[in-house]
């Protein structure tokens, strides 16, 4: 009988409360989904980066388990205010707290339960889902099936225990602590109607910080380093200032309203800027809470894209060409020889750089505060090969005059040789030549020749120079893997490697080798596991953030019905009604956005002075936040669009 | 006769909301006999609600004591408070306070089920209370399913099924259309006389009131009246309440 109260109250706050067990359900297929990805053995061999991948999960998982025990615990809370008057009632009729207790817990219990079994299919569904987004960063063109997994299930199920055995100790521990007389004669409560008002001042000081630390952080991402420490400060005085401005704004907005007689009179404003300033009251730590969920989901996508598109940009700056390997002349065709063995070759060039006994470049770069491995030499290549590397990768090809030159460095040494001493140069040869252009854009180690910078002169001009590196680069038709990497490496220096267990072999990476393949690998594993781990993040704490507004309104329509029905009763019509409805809840679900939206667009300016050598233009941020920004407001939206409905409907009713 | 309630000198003052006491019951003093119908008049605001929630125990007394069957509630242990409502207290209120999620039969039925009674005992129980109160053909609906006055009358069977000794209702007529109200006063007069069930109920009804046998006058948190039917017909009975509450100068159907 008791379990039959249980499931029959469960089945009640099913309907109650769809929009939280959709959430709860979404949350746990998101951690199974994850948890299969992370134990997919497939999955993990894509590269060895892959590997961390499930530690890393391990980590996020923490963080998000604590973000639905909230959630959870939140909505637990919320029922029982709902239902005080149910409780008292059995505590009047003498059933005992423990009694009691079993019944909630037996109820919520259930609820959770069937959110979990109704989950796993949804996970698995989900699991797949990510597999194709996995196969398209890494550019695979099998599908990668990622299978049932009893080790995720596991893992998922003590996720699910956890979260319940706190929750639910919680709950137990109200239910103890309850009174009859608070359980009967809670719905006599009003909002927290206080006269005492935050003053404006406390609001600007609370703005203060909150520029305060977004400037920090501005400037923390100045130098190349940026400090923990100083991050975590930052992160310490936004949440202060979110919490404060939080408390202080409602107030600030009504006394605005209040004021202004125009506005205080204009339509609805008073009603509305009046039950907005109840409700946020009593609930301000909340409201403070789901602003920084906000803002830790926006900033998270922007991580992600930020390191999204720096990978991308890497791969092309690192290895733009399947395999480029510098070397002595005679060792070359030994590496030919075995690259032809494991590929078909479309393509391949050999070309050399040449040695000018002088340092006028780096020496400059030093000057400039910056760092090089200085030989004592400088290198040019050849127009020649040159434009063969340029052409390969789908480049214009240049054209110098016999006495021009041009220049071409990465992004970070643009400033550090942008010098007028360096506009005309004298070569070891005689040969003079004019800085016909300086290029930054798309430059790549690959070539070999050079550090960080290279030189380029007309192929007549190294007459009398003596080639001092030597360079082989090669097309192939198939793409290329991280164990022929190893293999390459294992040929021009087999001290770098070691027989590892189960007759793998591990090489230490070599500079003067690069294999497209093995960065691919690399960063696409970055990639996946970054981008999977924002969007997890910030998908869970959207969706939380919606619930818990959506729930919160809701009930609010039934508790509140009486407002409307005044309203109405006063001569609004029932257009105007909603449109109030519609207003009220716009300036809900707009309150926590808008201090997020700033601090995600400053952070991410802020990131971007140290990302931006890193991507491909100096703007692609901007394009970045709008994205998020955009796919942001489309999952918000839909729960705006769920809790309008729902009120129109409660309220109509 | 034995004296099923006793309250001595009850005083409930409510905390100071901004340095304001509110006194709400200063100080009263009855007793109720075994098998009694009593009421408690006063007008909104006069303290019989809170007096009646210190009777029972649902709100605390300041000081004084109240004893039910001879023992003082006020010193019970919060833990054990639950077995001595259960055992030795029935409640009616005014908004029925049902579980939507259980049929009436199950209502009834709850606190036995909750304590764990044998299945066949609690069907036998209930059975014989909804016969009583002629409720015997709705045990199976849910409760919007039935009409007001079914609902009391099936909460008045939910406070008898333990046969307690007192029974405490509150504006229980409150919710009800004059023909229910009548009907469920006939229950519960019936109930007191054919069952031999004490019951206190509190109303600012007088027609409500002119049922009893007793009624007791609450102005400011003090008794200020008592009168007894005795072998008053309840037409005279009503006449008599209509002229206290002259004499008491309160309009009992206005907040003040």
């Amino acid at each position: 009988m008791l379990s039959k109260l249980s499931v029959r109250n469960a089945k009640r706050s099913i309907k109650d409360y769809i929009v939280y067990l959709i959430t709860v359900i979404f949350s746990f297929s998101f951690l199974f989904a994850l948890g299969l990805i992370s134990y997919s053995k497939e999955v993990i061999e894509l590269s060895s980066i892959m590997s961390n991948f499930r530690y890393v999960m391990f980590a996020v998982n923490i963080v998000i388990v604590f973000i639905i025990c909230f959630l959870i615990n939140y909505t637990v809370r919320f029922m029982f205010t709902k239902r005080s008057k149910e409780f008292g009632t059995y505590m009047i009729l003498g059933i005992k707290k423990r009694n009691i207790s079993q019944v909630f817990i037996v109820e919520n219990l259930l609820l959770g339960f069937m959110a979990f079994l109704i989950s796993l299919p949804i996970g698995f569904l989900f699991s797949q889902l990510f597999s194709v987004v996995i196969m398209n960063n890494f550019q695979l063109d099998h599908i990668v099936t990622i299978g049932f997994s009893a080790k995720a299930l596991f893992l998922s199920f003590i996720y699910f225990v956890i979260i319940y055995i706190l929750v639910l100790f919680l709950a137990y521990k109200r239910i103890r602590k309850l009174k009859i007389y608070d359980l009967l004669y809670y719905d006599k409560q009003n909002e927290k109607v206080s006269n005492k008002r935050f003053s404006k001042i406390a609001f600007v000081c609370f703005l203060l910080v909150g520029i305060l630390s977004l400037f920090l952080f501005d400037q923390n991402f100045k130098y190349e380093d940026p400090s923990l420490g100083m991050i975590l400060l930052c992160f310490c005085l936004i949440i202060i200032s979110i919490y404060g401005v939080c408390f202080t704004l409602p107030d600030l907005i009504l006394s605005t309203v209040l004021k202004n007689k125009n506005l205080k009179y204009g339509s609805d404003h008073l009603f509305v800027a009046r039950t907005f300033r109840s409700k946020a009251r009593t609930m301000s730590v909340t409201l403070g809470t789901l602003t920084l969920l906000i803002a830790l989901a926006l900033v998270s996508l922007n991580v992600s894209s930020l390191f999204k598109g720096m990978f991308l940009y890497q791969i092309e700056q690192v290895a733009p060409y399947d395999i480029s390997i510098n070397g002595e002349q005679e060792e070359l065709p030994k590496f030919m020889e075995l690259i032809r063995k494991n590929y078909t070759v479309l393509d391949s060039i050999t070309y050399d750089g040449y040695k000018e006994p002088s340092d006028m470049f780096l020496r400059t770069i030093e000057q400039n505060g910056g760092y090089t491995w200085n030989q004592g030499y400088e290198k040019l290549m050849r127009l020649s090969d040159y434009n063969t590397l340029l052409k390969w990768r789908g480049m214009e090809p240049v054209t110098l005059n016999s006495d021009e030159y041009l220049l071409h460095s990465t992004k970070e040494l643009k400033d550090k040789l942008s010098i007028d001493s360096l506009k005309k140069i004298t070569l070891s040869n005689g040969i003079t030549l004019q800085q016909k252009s300086y290029v930054t854009k798309k430059y790549t180690y690959a070539w070999g020749v050079g550090y960080g910078y290279v030189i380029v002169v007309p192929d007549d001009a190294i007459q009398g120079l003596e080639p001092v590196t030597h360079h082989l680069v090669v097309d192939t038709k198939e793409k290329t893997t991280e164990v022929f990497y190893d293999e390459l490496v294992k040929v021009k220096q087999p001290d770098l490697c070691e027989e590892a267990e189960a007759g793998y072999t591990i090489c230490y990476p070599l500079s003067s080798v690069t294999v497209r393949g093995k960065e691919e690998a690399l960063y696409n594993g970055f990639m996946t596991i970054t981008s999977f781990i924002c969007f997890y993040i910030a998908f869970i704490f959207i969706a939380v953030v919606g619930t818990i507004l959506a729930i919160q309104q809701l009930s609010d329509s039934t508790k509140y019905q009486y407002r409307y029905r005044v309203l109405f009763q006063l001569g609004e019509r029932q257009e105007q009604l909603y449109k109030t409805v519609r207003k009220q809840l716009l300036i809900f679900f707009i309150f926590p956005l808008i201090y997020p939206i700033v601090i995600s667009f400053c952070t991410i300016v802020s990131m971007n002075q140290l990302f931006k050598i890193a991507l491909s233009n100096d703007m692609e941020y901007l394009g970045y936040y709008v994205f998020n920004l955009g796919i942001f407001l489309v999952i918000y939206m839909i729960y705006f669009l769920a809790t309008y409905f729902g009120f129109k409907k409660n309220i109509s009713e | 006769m034995n004296h099923v309630l006793k309250v001595e000198n009850v005083k409930k003052y409510y905390g100071s909301f901004q340095g304001v006491m509110t006194k709400a019951v200063c100080g009263i003093t009855f007793y109720v006999q075994e098998g009694e119908f009593v009421a408690i008049m006063g007008a909104s605001g006069s303290g019989k609600t809170t007096l009646l929630n210190c009777i029972s125990t649902v709100d605390q007394v300041t000081s004084g004591t109240i004893c039910i069957d001879g023992k003082d509630i006020t010193k019970i242990p919060e833990n054990d408070l639950s077995d001595f409502r259960r055992e030795r207290l029935g409640f009616v209120f005014q908004d029925f306070n049902l579980l939507d999620t259980l049929t009436i039969e199950e209502n009834i039925a709850l606190s036995l089920i909750m304590n764990r009674v044998k299945a066949k005992e609690i069907e036998d129980r209930v059975m014989m209370i909804a016969k009583k109160l002629g409720i015997q053909d709705i045990l199976k609906k849910f409760p919007y399913e039935v009409s007001g006055g079914q609902k009391q009358r099936c909460a008045c069977a939910r406070a008898l099924i333990n046969h307690p000794t007192l029974i405490l209702a509150d504006e229980p007529t409150g919710a009800l259309d004059s023909k229910s109200a009548r009907m469920l006063l006939e229950t519960l007069m019936e109930m007191n006389e054919e069952l031999q069930a004490t019951i206190l109920m509190v109303t600012h009804d007088s027609f409500s009131a002119s049922f009893c046998k007793r009624i007791l006058f609450l102005k400011d948190g003090k008794i200020f009246n008592e009168i007894i039917r005795g072998n008053k017909t309840r037409k005279e009975f009503f006449n008599e309440i209509l002229d206290v509450q002259t004499l008491l100068g309160g309009d009992f159907n206005h907040v003040k």
